[in-house]
């Protein structure tokens, strides 16, 4: 005779700093509404299917494994989510995007044209996209194409941001946003600025960052200096 | 495909089940002092704080403040006197008046509209006394307030509980708002009391306010019982804090628990096996084209749920819960996972 095992875990949360902002606001802000899993510290290359006892012992180590204590800082915590699909899935969701790189020259100065930039996602699609811009003293982002004919709202990053990049940071839910160059002040020694621009798939939790750079330096006179 | 799942909420009156449980209470109590601990057997003060303050009241820690910079105040001390008695300056006389001040402050609080003086139980001619002595204990310990019944104080030789009674049913008087502090013990359990308040000849030693975390002891019958010294002459600096901090420090033995209401809601966050058994997390597929890095997770994908993260309608990440190890999840395996969130 054994005993069931019942399967219900109960675990403490913790507010992270938008839900003090929210509670702060009152109850009616403060709504939660549904949830999401993720499986952050995990790597799945440490899942042994050579394990001498067999399949049952194959995820043993990730298992055993000790958990970290959850951060406050929403930016930091449920990074890597978990997803549903369907179970003949063959290749996991993976977005591309071009371009790959952006880069304002200098010698283009401020008429150069917006770049849009507009993600798609391989293998499984994405409606709607988070663009999470690091640092927006760099350029301008704006809704290119709207998710579902909305407006792009802003969601909480649910991504890794340094707490330097978050006072910067622009977030947008879109199909696809439009970058602007935007002339960086001059400081000695600045020749460019570059930044990433990190995209997540609503859908499927698939990210990708790319890289923007900007190499529109003022001086004075507000003329473009050309390094 | 989706990462989110919604809660089925149901109205707090319905009888569907719901994932979701509001309001739930609970009373939890704890030791009061530093790091949750039930007693303290040594005090000290801080000579930066009874520079600048301590006419007026000495805080008291349970390390020293020399030594270790850590050091919070678990309680204040205070010598209060009706007419200032006991500390510099009078009507018309320069000074602070700081034992006067003292007074009035508590009486302010403490007492109702129309009443100046402490009035405490018991009979004979101390039961109005002209000084009080006070001790205070620090919001950061007192969080909510003193569990009546349940703390005793050692000044000098003698021992100090309350007389609500309430050592084993903490929902004993929870209306009350003051009770007598009496002569005894409660390290049987259960409270023992030596005499009652109304028994104290000459006045009961002093009155006790959970709620605020405040001990008023009547200044005549302390300073008798526990041989204090009190000064009480008129514009002179008695030093009476002082006084009373060393036979608490002589007596060596504050023992008190906090209680506070918690209030927390539950989710119940189901996993059914068909869900949640794929990963965005990079090393679950490859970069370059999104096949699986374990070949053996087609059409058998596991993953390991290491925390859930609580979102509102926006998207927002409001709340957020690690496991305290990974939890295996595949197309045989189910879970539920309730998440506990405090406020």
């Amino acid at each position: 005779m054994g005993f069931l095992n019942n399967t219900t875990v109960t675990v403490d949360a913790i507010l992270t700093k938008k839900g003090r902002e929210l509670l702060a606001q009152g109850s009616n802000a403060f709504n939660i509404t549904k949830f999401a899993l993720a499986d952050d510290e995990v790597d799945y290359k440490l899942f042994d299917v050579t394990h001498p006892n067999g399949s049952e012992q194959y995820g043993a180590v990730i298992e055993n494994m000790p958990l970290l204590e959850a951060f406050a800082d929403e930016n930091h915590v449920m990074r890597y989510k978990l997803v549903t699909l369907p179970k003949n899935t063959q290749k996991m969701p993976i977005i591309s995007v071009q371009p790959a790189t952006v880069h304002f020259t200098a010698g283009a100065g401020l008429v150069q044209p917006p770049i849009t930039v507009a993600p798609s996602t391989a293998n499984v699609s994405d409606n709607s996209y988070t663009f999470i811009l690091h640092d927006q003293t760099i350029t301008t982002m704006v809704v290119q194409n709207p998710a579902g004919g909305q407006g792009g709202g802003g969601a909480t990053t649910p991504f890794f941001l340094g707490d330097d990049d978050a006072p910067n940071s622009k977030t947008l839910v879109a199909k696809s946003v439009r970058l602007q160059v935007k002339p960086l002040a001059a400081s000695a020694g600045t020749s460019s600025k570059s930044t990433q621009l990190t995209i997540v798939g609503n859908d499927t939790g698939a990210t990708i960052s790319i890289t923007v750079k900007n190499s529109v330096v003022l001086g004075t006179g507000n003329q473009t200096l050309f390094p | 495909m989706a990462i989110y799942k919604e809660f089925d909420i149901q109205p707090q009156n319905s009888a569907e089940s719901g994932d979701v449980i509001s309001n739930i209470k609970d009373i939890v109590s704890s030791g009061m002092w530093a790091e949750g601990a039930a007693s303290i057997t040594t005090f000290f003060t801080s000579s930066v704080q009874s520079g600048s303050s301590g006419d007026y009241y000495l805080d008291v820690y349970s390390s020293d403040t020399a030594t270790d910079t850590q050091a919070k105040p678990q309680f204040s001390v205070a010598y209060g006197h009706f007419n200032g008695s006991g500390s510099l300056g009078r009507s018309g006389i320069t000074g602070n008046r700081a034992a006067a001040s003292i007074y009035r402050q508590l009486s302010q609080t403490l007492l109702g509209p129309g009443e100046d003086q402490f009035t405490f139980a018991g009979s004979g001619a101390h039961i109005k006394p002209k000084y009080v002595y006070a001790i205070s204990v620090s919001r950061q310990q007192l969080r909510e307030k003193m569990d009546p019944g349940n703390w005793e104080l050692k000044i000098g030789t003698r021992r100090f509980i309350d007389d609500s009674g309430a050592t084993t049913n903490p929902a004993v008087n929870q209306g009350g708002r003051v009770f007598n502090i009496v002569s005894g013990s409660i390290q049987s359990g259960t409270a023992v009391i030596k005499h009652t308040a109304t028994e104290q000849f000459g006045g009961a030693y002093g009155l006790f306010y959970p709620d605020l975390g405040m001990l008023v002891f009547n200044g005549p019958i302390i300073n008798t019982s526990a041989s204090l010294g009190t000064v009480t002459t008129i514009n002179t600096l008695g030093g009476n804090n002082d006084k009373f901090v060393a036979k608490i420090k002589t007596g060596a033995y504050f023992q008190s628990r906090r209680e506070e209401v918690v209030t927390s809601q539950h989710y119940f966050c189901r996993v059914p096996n068909k869900e949640f058994n794929f990963s965005s997390n990079p090393t679950f597929a490859t970069a370059s084209d999104g096949s699986f890095t374990q070949a053996t997770f087609f059409k058998n994908p596991k993953t390991f749920i290491t925390q859930v993260g609580l979102y509102n309608d926006a998207g927002e990440l409001l709340a957020v819960a690690k496991l305290s190890k990974p939890l295996l999840k595949s197309y045989s395996r189910e879970a539920i996972i309730k998440v506990k969130l405090d406020f």
